[in-house]
């Protein structure tokens, strides 16, 4: 078996198009690839400076579990910068208060990291559930994001853990996150994985953030999103943060709050 | 199953002394009766009932494992 990465880049009106016509041209689901969008296109006004869409896709490996490392346990704080590639590193502080500030912070951390692991193992033990937890933290992308704790479960035949529409991955994460901030006296925003099964969700809502841009665009409504937990809903901001025609804002109390893409001033009226 | 009502209760309510399960099966069905002291209905039930639900769906998990169905009933206190 080859595991040759194999990309195919591919020119549409729409990313949307130019997804469904890769994928049929590997033959492959959305799930076996990896999608850049390149360029996302614009409609242009009368079909004038319209420019395609341009999306890259790169098919995966036949098992995506095997290549990863998850950090054991709690103890490595500070290393998961792999695992997220895409967040920015913070500016630049003065060192004596970066240090003081660090130091500090992963302090609290490490207690965090070590009391999620420690009630998601037993979760799962009491669920009758085998499976490896690891915890690692993802550091967050700006001043108004906050450090996020998340927890890895992986093993085999977990697809029990994730259910429909992910909800028993939801309600373990929910009922994990009460626990966990119960223990430690403030909230800790906290996100469960199983087998990677939300790496590839967040590709899909990265999909659907600039499918509903583009309906928004060409309705000229506001478009607003299903309830998604805090982590899904910056992933919709972050996607769509440098978009020429919308901005988003979330609305609505948690757990219902929800994510409105609306219309920039300049593209209201055509 | 009746551990893991039990476990997650105790970790969400102020009175952990309070909690109680009762477990009654009937064939392949399993029937959990959680009880806890008053002040804490509101955490074991949660703003529409999300913490009551959350908790039978992972209770699903655990009664599939064996090869059983349960249900979770919060019992109000006398």
């Amino acid at each position: 078996m080859s595991f040759e990465k194999t990309t195919l880049e591919i020119i549409a009106p729409t990313v949307e198009e130019a997804i469904d016509r890769g994928l049929s041209q590997l033959g492959l689901s959305f799930d076996a690839v990896d999608v850049d969008i390149l360029d996302q296109g614009s409609r242009g006004l009368f079909g004038l400076g319209s420019r395609q869409a341009r999306v890259r896709l790169t098919i995966k490996p036949p098992a995506p579990q095997v290549e990863q490392q998850p950090v054991e346990q709690a103890a490595e704080a500070q290393a998961p910068a792999a695992a997220e590639p895409k967040r920015e590193t913070k500016p630049a502080q003065p060192a004596a208060e970066a240090q003081e500030e660090k130091s500090a912070a992963s302090e609290a951390t490490r207690e965090a990291l070590r009391v999620a692991q420690q009630v998601v193992t037993e979760l799962l033990e009491k669920m009758k559930v085998r499976a490896d937890v690891s915890a690692t933290v993802v550091e967050p992308v700006d001043e108004n994001d906050e450090e996020l704790v998340m927890v890895e479960i992986r093993g085999e035949d977990l697809s029990i853990l994730i259910g429909r529409r992910s909800e028993t991955l939801n309600a373990l994460q929910y009922i994990a996150s009460l626990i966990v901030s119960k223990e430690l006296g403030r909230w800790v925003p906290m996100s469960i994985d199983v087998q990677g099964y939300r790496a590839r969700r967040e590709r899909q809502i990265r999909i659907l953030a600039r499918r509903m841009a583009e309906q928004a665009l060409h309705t000229g409504r506001k478009q607003t999103l299903e309830p998604m937990p805090a982590n899904e809903r910056r992933l919709v901001h972050l996607e769509l943060r440098d978009h020429p025609g919308v901005y988003t804002e979330s609305t609505g109390d948690e757990p219902n709050r929800k994510v409105v893409i609306l219309l920039k001033k300049n593209t209201q009226n055509e | 199953m009746k551990e893991l009502i039990e476990y997650i209760s105790r970790s969400l309510v102020d009175d952990p002394t309070q909690v109680h399960v009762r477990e009654a099966r009937d064939g392949s069905h399993v029937r959990l009766e959680l009880r806890v002291a008053k002040e804490d209905m509101g955490r074991v039930i949660g703003k529409g009932g999300r913490v009551a639900n959350s908790m039978r769906l992972l209770l699903r998990v655990a009664a599939a494992r064996e090869g059983q169905q349960a249900t979770l009933d919060v019992v109000e206190p006398r």
